[in-house]
């Protein structure tokens, strides 16, 4: 990353504009802090905390919802359910698109041009999902999938499925050729090329897109609620549970939140690198 | 350079059929539904049943006939009416559609502009000389991947009226119909705005150092810079975030599903909360389905003029 200064030379103007870049960044970090702070708080302290909530200054913490939340099975059926179907449908998807994704980098496609494959995967991705979801439901009623975590799985694995092909095909377009022609000179065929010098090469985009296809479905919402109903529940569909059963309680709806919010954004940082590339479809590359 | 060997087939298509599978045939089968009325009954029979004993044989009464219990049999079935295109001539004088599209659309023209808008400020602040501009830029990332419904219900905690902690400014941010939009646009601003500024701030890093030197040299002022050396630079680039996040918010569900419930009545309900309502809180699944097919259509312009942009960035 390159620093320079278009506008301000430095001096009072950089200060300034360090300020107010401090300020907003303060913004928005503000609600994520806020669902922590009140994740701390003793439900007497919920609505009589001043100020901005700081813990110690303006009220004493406590672990207590974490360990109250933490503890219920409820709770650790939706992290496990969340984890096994983010996990099951990155997998799947990168599976399914990386080969995909190296027959559109590699390979000439005649009748339908690789731009129009690309295309057609990409446009899956803008589909509204609400447009599949009642057929979708109806399938899995029949196939007696409802509430199951596998019909997550396959649906949530079809949602990322562009995602995967996007990013990889421009990583595969960014390897060198010559090493896979190489092999193949060496009698190593198309496949053999692909699965021992492209894959391996390829590994840390792979691994990239995983995480964050992984982060999309952990945070689905639409299909999660109208599938699981009482095994199948991901977390948000656990944190949506909190209000109807028992009227809001913004100390455990602290707790829930975070731990919603805690392992997209954990992987959010660890993907640092590919996220404008990911979230424009490959469109502006950082 | 490129390839013709057969496995490039092999390679593709497990990828083509499974997206085939799950998403053309869904859509197929949705616009099947939606030339139907689908009505969910649960029939009652009632059926003798022979009462076995402990052996399995049938018990016997005074008669010498096997005793017999009446079971109830509770089945649900689906009776579907075929009924042309009345689901979408209902459409167009169902009051709750109209202030579903009023609702949607009034949140894409707000959010989106804002979003761009804010996200274009930050990202020319961010591309100064700052104190600590890494850790500043990491933290505007932490929204993007926030988990919108958990998100939602934050912001549900932060506006709520009675002790929160915007509650001195005695905004109704909830309870009344505009507010509660506004609100439901401030967090989509808020979660999505970092995304624009992101994209925005990586297009600027790549505007070579040697126009910014040009203009300087050429006595342009910090606001001429603006509009003469990056806004040109960024049209591509704004343009691809103006279409993605317009066809993202158009999907818009999550946030208000957590932070209003669609309402004050249905105030902030847009069409993906009705639609989902009716398919599968109220069972409608054919007027449902017609909902679906009508956002589909939108969206699907909305996407074709972006497809049309992107198509140049896969050659």
């Amino acid at each position: 990353m390159t620093d320079r200064a278009p506008g301000s030379k430095s001096g009072w103007g950089e200060v300034i504009a360090s300020l107010i870049a401090v300020t907003v960044a303060l913004v928005f970090a503000f609600p994520i802090y806020w669902a922590f702070s009140q994740s701390l708080r003793n439900p007497i302290d919920t609505y009589t905390v001043a100020g901005l909530g700081v813990p110690w200054i303006n009220f004493t913490p406590t672990l207590d919802n974490w360990i109250d939340q933490l503890g219920t099975p409820e709770t650790g059926m939706a992290l496990y359910n969340s984890t096994v179907i983010a996990v099951s449908a990155a997998l799947l998807a990168l599976v399914l698109g990386t080969p995909a994704a190296y027959a559109i980098a590699r390979f000439r496609f005649a009748r339908w041009s690789n731009r129009d494959i690309t295309i057609w995967f990409l446009s899956q991705r803008v589909l509204p999902p609400v447009a599949t979801v009642i057929p979708f439901y109806l399938t899995m009623r029949y196939l007696g999938l409802l509430d199951t975590k596998f019909a997550l799985v396959l649906i949530n694995a079809t949602f990322v499925l562009p995602y995967v092909v996007v990013i990889l095909r421009q990583t595969f377009l960014d390897l060198p050729i010559e090493l896979e022609e190489a092999a193949m000179i060496d009698g190593a065929g198309h496949w053999g090329a692909f699965w021992r010098i492209a894959v391996p090469l390829a590994a840390p985009s792979m691994a990239a897109a995983g995480l964050i296809i992984f982060a999309f479905t952990w945070n689905e919402f639409l299909f999660a609620v109208s599938i699981g109903s009482s095994k199948a529940i991901t977390v948000p569909v656990h944190i949506a549970g909190a209000i109807d059963t028992r009227g809001v309680q913004f100390w455990f709806m602290g707790v829930r939140a975070m731990t919603a919010i805690i392992p997209p954004v954990i992987i959010a940082l660890i993907a640092q690198r590919y996220i404008v590339r990911g979230l424009t479809l490959g469109a502006v590359r950082g | 350079m490129r390839w013709t060997g057969k496995i490039r087939f092999l390679l593709l298509a497990p990828a083509v059929i499974w997206v085939l599978a799950f998403t053309v045939f869904p859509l197929g089968y949705s616009l099947y539904l939606a030339f139907y009325k689908i009505e969910q009954k649960v029939e009652v029979k009632r059926e003798k049943e022979v009462i076995l004993d402990a052996d399995g044989k049938p018990v016997l009464d005074d008669n010498g006939q096997p005793r017999t219990k009446n079971v109830v049999i509770k089945e649900q079935v689906n009776i579907a009416t075929f009924i042309g295109l009345d689901n979408f001539k209902r459409l167009f004088s169902d009051p709750q559609v109209a202030e579903a599209i009023r609702v949607t659309l009034l949140f894409v023209l707000i959010a989106v502009p804002v979003e761009l808008a804010l996200g274009f400020l930050l990202a020319v602040l961010f591309n100064q000389h700052i104190f600590g501009r890494p850790v500043l830029r990491t933290i505007m990332i932490l929204p993007i991947f926030a988990t919108p419904l958990a998100v939602g219900y934050t912001f549900f905690t932060i506006f709520y009226e009675v002790g929160g902690p915007l509650a001195w400014t005695g905004i109704p941010f909830l309870s009344n119909p505009t507010w509660a939009l506004i609100s439901v646009i401030l967090v989509d601003v808020w979660q999505w705005t970092p995304f624009c500024f992101l994209v925005f701030l990586a297009a600027l890093q790549g505007v070579p150092d040697e126009l910014y030197e040009a203009a300087r040299v050429d006595g342009a002022s910090a606001l001429d810079m603006l509009r003469e050396v990056m806004l040109p630079l960024l049209v591509p680039t704004i343009i691809i975030v103006l279409l993605l996040r317009m066809a993202e918010a158009l999907k818009l569900f999550d946030i208000p599903f957590a932070l209003t419930g669609g309402g004050p009545g249905v105030a902030t309900q847009p069409f993906s909360l009705l639609a989902f309502r009716t398919g599968l809180r109220f069972f409608d699944l054919g007027y449902a389905s017609a909902m679906a097919y009508a956002l589909l259509i939108v969206v699907m312009i909305v996407v074709t003029l972006f497809f049309r942009r992107l198509r140049m960035n896969y050659d």
